[in-house]
């Protein structure tokens, strides 16, 4: 068999056909999202939120099957309801916001074990858990669609006012900005975006996707619009590079999707220009011309302008 | 003197102030009138409500009693004309984005949501970072500058913003001799242009050659007017001699 005969050997699969897509989707919306989560410092708290899913996916599952419909939107009021009650609690106790958050996510998830037991169709957990690429139907990717539409779509109208509440939730404030409409806005469009990657890569895969991408290209980039880009392509062809990988070495496409994520991480971790472990010790980036004109800039300085400066 | 301006022709009127946290009041009944041009030291011990009046102005804090005027109208709408100047250890020194990405951020409210640049926005930018001796450094990631720079690129921002009003809170607090002397020839620069500048400080020996103008509070307005007067040594002890003052008001009123 020929090289190009094995490359495109996947793609004579239907079912191969969608996973690909959706992969490059989600990979896509959730590499785009993550340079929002990562700038808020709020990797943690998604971790979070793709947790309490699960019990929304488990009512979804008892009352409406397994229609991916009713499972967006059990997951998405299960997670509102976790990141809401999160903060009612930190606000009416003595309880900090990521105690009561850390408390209620795994409570959620807990809950969600239990009731999944009780759904009338055959549920098989792991399926949740980790997802079942292969299994995406066309229900999966027109919800795909959407959130990468309504995701992207949103988030670049916005990208001002978002790119100055993230840096600076006061400045942003005192200029005139909705911050609280802002950031209940972005947590919907996280738990989407949750929610779209749960059938490629399960509940507890999915932070993953959010993550990691866009971490790569906060390491490599000082451009906020570079990273949101960056993250999104690399989400992207990541997502279908793992896709394939995990079609031919016989791997669940989970794991391999993030393996190969984290292999660019650390790529970034140890080989990035700027802010690499390995070449800040080989290349000595600093700027010793410049600093030298400054300090005898300052010098002038002062005597010209403090003249009876002690 | 002139700062201490009539009503009519005042930039900034504080009426009858009181801003609580919790109920419990951190400044109260404080009533001012600040005329553009100057630049205004606010002084006082720890937790006499220096920041608590800068948050009041920019809109951060409600206010439980009275009113806060710019240009004779109602604060809340005046967003663009209002820059606030944080801490520094509130801001994330690592986010992605230059000094001259941080200065076009002042322009996003002439600009709008999705509109592009114009030439006039674009030489708004330039200007700001001319002013402030940062054209050099437009293309540095934030955390590339010094202390000082860092002050001054959020000054520039706020030029490119077109404010008139300047909310500095504790500007001055690490910096080195040398960045505090260009710092203070930056706000000189800015109240020649006509801005009026609050900048919340606590080093009173400094204070003259900063400051035309002078705020004295502990909880209530102590004294206003020019710095040397304010920070004489009556009205020191009453600020700082006892943990509350709630002798007479003295200075000047309006």
């Amino acid at each position: 068999m020929s090289l190009l005969s094995q490359l495109t050997e996947p793609l004579s699969y239907t079912f191969m056909v969608r996973a690909l897509l959706s992969c490059a989707l989600i990979g896509f919306t959730n590499g785009f999202l993550g340079t929002f989560v990562i700038l808020r410092r709020q990797a943690l708290m998604a971790d979070a939120l793709s947790h309490s899913l699960l019990p929304g996916l488990a009512v979804a599952a008892i009352f409406l099957g397994l229609s991916p419909a009713g499972l967006l939107l059990g997951g998405l009021i299960a997670a509102m309801l976790v990141a809401l009650g999160g903060q009612l609690m930190a606000r009416n106790s003595r309880l900090k916001d990521e105690t009561a958050i850390a408390a209620l996510y795994i409570i959620a998830f807990a809950i969600g074990i239990v009731l999944i037991r009780f759904a009338k169709v055959k549920v098989d957990l792991t399926h949740f858990l980790f997802g079942n690429i292969l299994g995406v139907g066309n229900g999966d990717l027109w919800i795909a669609y959407g959130a990468t539409f309504l995701t992207i779509s949103t988030l670049v109208l916005f990208q001002r006012p978002l790119l100055l509440t993230l840096f600076d939730a006061t400045v942003a404030r005192t200029s005139g900005i909705r911050v609280g409409w802002l950031e209940s806005g972005l947590l919907v469009l996280i738990v989407l975006g949750l929610v779209a990657s749960l059938q490629a890569v399960g509940v507890l895969l999915s932070l993953g996707l959010l993550i990691l991408p866009a971490a790569t290209a906060y390491l490599m980039t000082n451009s906020f619009s570079r990273m949101l880009w960056g993250g999104a392509i690399l989400g992207s062809l990541s997502a279908v590079g793992g896709l394939f990988l995990s079609f031919y070495a016989n791997i669940p496409s989970g794991p391999c999707i993030v393996l190969l994520m984290a292999i660019f991480l650390g790529g970034a971790y140890f080989f990035s220009p700027r802010y690499g472990l390995l070449l800040r010790f080989v290349i000595k980036h600093h700027y010793h011309d410049e600093s030298l004109e400054r300090w005898k800039g300052h010098q002038d300085h002062e005597h010209h302008h403090l003249p009876d400066a002690d | 003197m002139n700062h201490l301006s009539k009503n009519s022709d005042s930039l900034l009127t504080l009426r009858d102030l009181t801003v609580s946290y919790h109920r419990v009041p951190a400044i109260h009944h404080v009533s001012l009138n600040l005329a553009a041009g100057h630049c205004v030291g606010i002084f006082g011990p720890n937790g006499a409500g220096k920041s608590t009046l800068l948050k009041a102005i920019a809109g951060l804090l409600h206010p439980e009693t009275g009113k806060i005027l710019i240009s004779g109208n109602d604060v809340s709408g005046a967003a663009p004309l209002i820059a606030y100047l944080p801490q520094r250890e509130s801001i994330d020194w690592d986010f992605p984005i230059t000094v001259a990405g941080l200065v076009e951020t002042g322009r996003y409210h002439q600009v709008g949501l999705c509109g592009s640049f114009s030439r006039r926005d674009t030489v708004a930018v330039e200007d700001a970072l001319a002013l402030f001796n940062l054209t050099s450094l437009a293309h540095r990631q934030i955390n590339e500058l010094s202390g000082g720079q860092q002050q001054r690129a959020f000054l520039a921002r706020a030029w490119a913003q077109e404010a008139d009003l300047y909310l500095l809170d504790e500007p001055f607090t690490g910096l080195d001799r040398t960045s505090c002397s260009a710092l203070s020839s930056a706000l000189g620069t800015l109240r020649d242009c006509g801005k009026l500048l609050l900048v919340s400080h606590h080093n009173i020996a400094e204070a003259e050659a900063i400051f035309d103008t002078a705020i004295l509070l502990n909880g209530e307005l102590i004294a206003y007017g020019s710095t040397a007067e304010v920070l004489s040594p009556r009205h020191l002890e009453c600020a700082y001699g006892t943990a509350i003052y709630s002798g007479k008001q003295t200075g000047k009123k309006p």
